[in-house]
């Protein structure tokens, strides 16, 4: 149980796909321009991922070392195309207001990386811990970021104002030179919540 | 060779499995996503004109673009009871993110009955407010971007900062809508005067 309680953590913060690791950062970047879009996005890619991650693993004594990435892109392509048609059908304005991003998640380095570093080697449960340790760690710095940027760049969020009408929104934050600023004070925080998780884990291996 | 083959077929089968699941999928999300196509046009068509009670598709190919840039996608005669009250017209062309789609409806007095953006990927805060509800060129009348457009001419000028009020620090994309509703709605007169008769 500790085992996975650790994987899952490790996705959250120690292993962070965005702060740690860096991956997948363009579209993480584009998209935090509003906060829906960032829970969106966040949901999108932990069920790409959580999906991928559990049919390559269950089929990882079946796949050939020699064709394993075209079968990974093939999984993904089809998870990613189902939450695309599924978003198109459910929730057209965050579709169209994420666009081209969605799509995209087949590309998304986070989801190849995780499926070829961990899911193609490990049994179903730990992947499922990993995959919702990414999906949450992913998510929550997406809407972290999203947040931060909307109320200083349009002075709401979600349609709810936080600023009175007076306030002149700094658009710095939400053009892509805020989201690099934004996005590295994350990286500060997440150095600091790590610092701080050190000790109590177990063995302490880097 | 035979290797080759093992490989090949078991990649086709992957293929085949991915495919049958995703026909799947796209068979039981179709008709919602065309419905929803469909009844977020007539909703758009309904803003533009509201005593509207009929749409008929129209072929774009009947509409001469006065700007090569913009392009006309698609286009629809409205009418209340069996009088024609207008044209409606969706066109795209070039902004700053990206190109830019709207809706421009116009009567049969030669006046834009209303305008609205479809989809508009330049830059929130700034261009975006294009779309945007509660942004207004005209804070006392609460005219919002598009809003401006309702009621003229389509004879007039259709000049930034002329009869056109920019976007505060968007004029690219102030000048680009602009320019899409003006393209259109000449497109839109010259078709109502050529045909509007029968």
């Amino acid at each position: 149980m500790k085992r996975l309680t650790r994987i899952l953590l490790d996705g959250i913060v120690k292993e962070n796909p965005l702060l740690m690791l860096m991956i997948g950062l363009c579209s993480a970047l584009a998209v935090t321009t509003s906060t829906a879009n960032g829970i969106g996005m966040g949901i999108a890619l932990t069920f790409v991922l959580l999906m991928s991650e559990v049919v390559i693993s269950l089929f990882r004594k079946l796949i050939p070392d020699s064709i394993r990435m075209p079968i990974f892109i093939i999984v993904i392509a089809a998870f990613t195309t189902i939450i695309d048609y599924l978003l198109k059908a459910y929730f057209p304005d965050l579709s169209k207001s994420m666009g081209v991003f969605i799509p995209l998640i087949v590309v998304n380095c986070i989801i190849m990386g995780r499926v070829e570093a961990f899911a193609s080697k490990k049994p179903l449960i730990d992947v499922i811990f990993d995959s919702i340790g990414m999906g949450i760690g992913y998510t929550w710095v997406l809407v972290g970021i999203a947040v931060l940027r909307e109320i200083l760049g349009s002075g709401a969020v979600l349609g709810l104002r936080v600023f009175p009408e007076s306030f002149q929104p700094i658009l710095f934050f939400t053009l892509p030179p805020g989201g690099f600023l934004v996005f590295a004070l994350f990286i500060s925080l997440n150095l600091w919540l790590k610092s701080r998780m050190k000790p109590t884990v177990e063995g302490g291996a880097e | 060779m035979k290797n080759m083959l093992k490989l090949g077929f078991i990649l086709t089968a992957y293929t085949l499995v991915a495919c049958v699941g995703l026909a799947f999928v796209y068979a039981g999300t179709k008709t919602v996503i065309e419905q929803r196509a469909k009844s977020d046009l007539e909703a758009a068509l309904k803003e533009l004109f509201p005593t509207a009670d009929s749409f008929q598709p129209i072929a774009t190919s009947e509409l001469k673009a006065s700007l090569e840039s913009v392009v006309f996608t698609e286009a629809y005669t409205i009418s209340a009871g069996a009088t024609l009250i207008g044209v409606a017209v969706k066109a795209s062309g070039p902004s700053y993110g990206g190109q830019t789609v709207a809706l421009v409806g116009v009567g049969a007095d030669r006046k834009v009955a209303g305008a609205k953006i479809l989809e508009n990927k330049d830059t929130p805060g700034l261009g975006a407010n294009a779309a945007s509800p509660s942004y207004f060129v005209d804070r006392k009348s609460k005219t919002t971007f598009m809003g401006q457009f309702s009621g003229k001419s389509i004879d007039d000028q259709f000049k930034v900062k002329g009869d056109v009020v920019a976007i505060t620090a968007s004029t690219i994309t102030s000048v680009a809508v602009a320019n899409v509703v003006k393209a259109a709605g000449n497109a839109a007169g010259a078709w109502i005067a050529a045909k509007g008769g029968n």
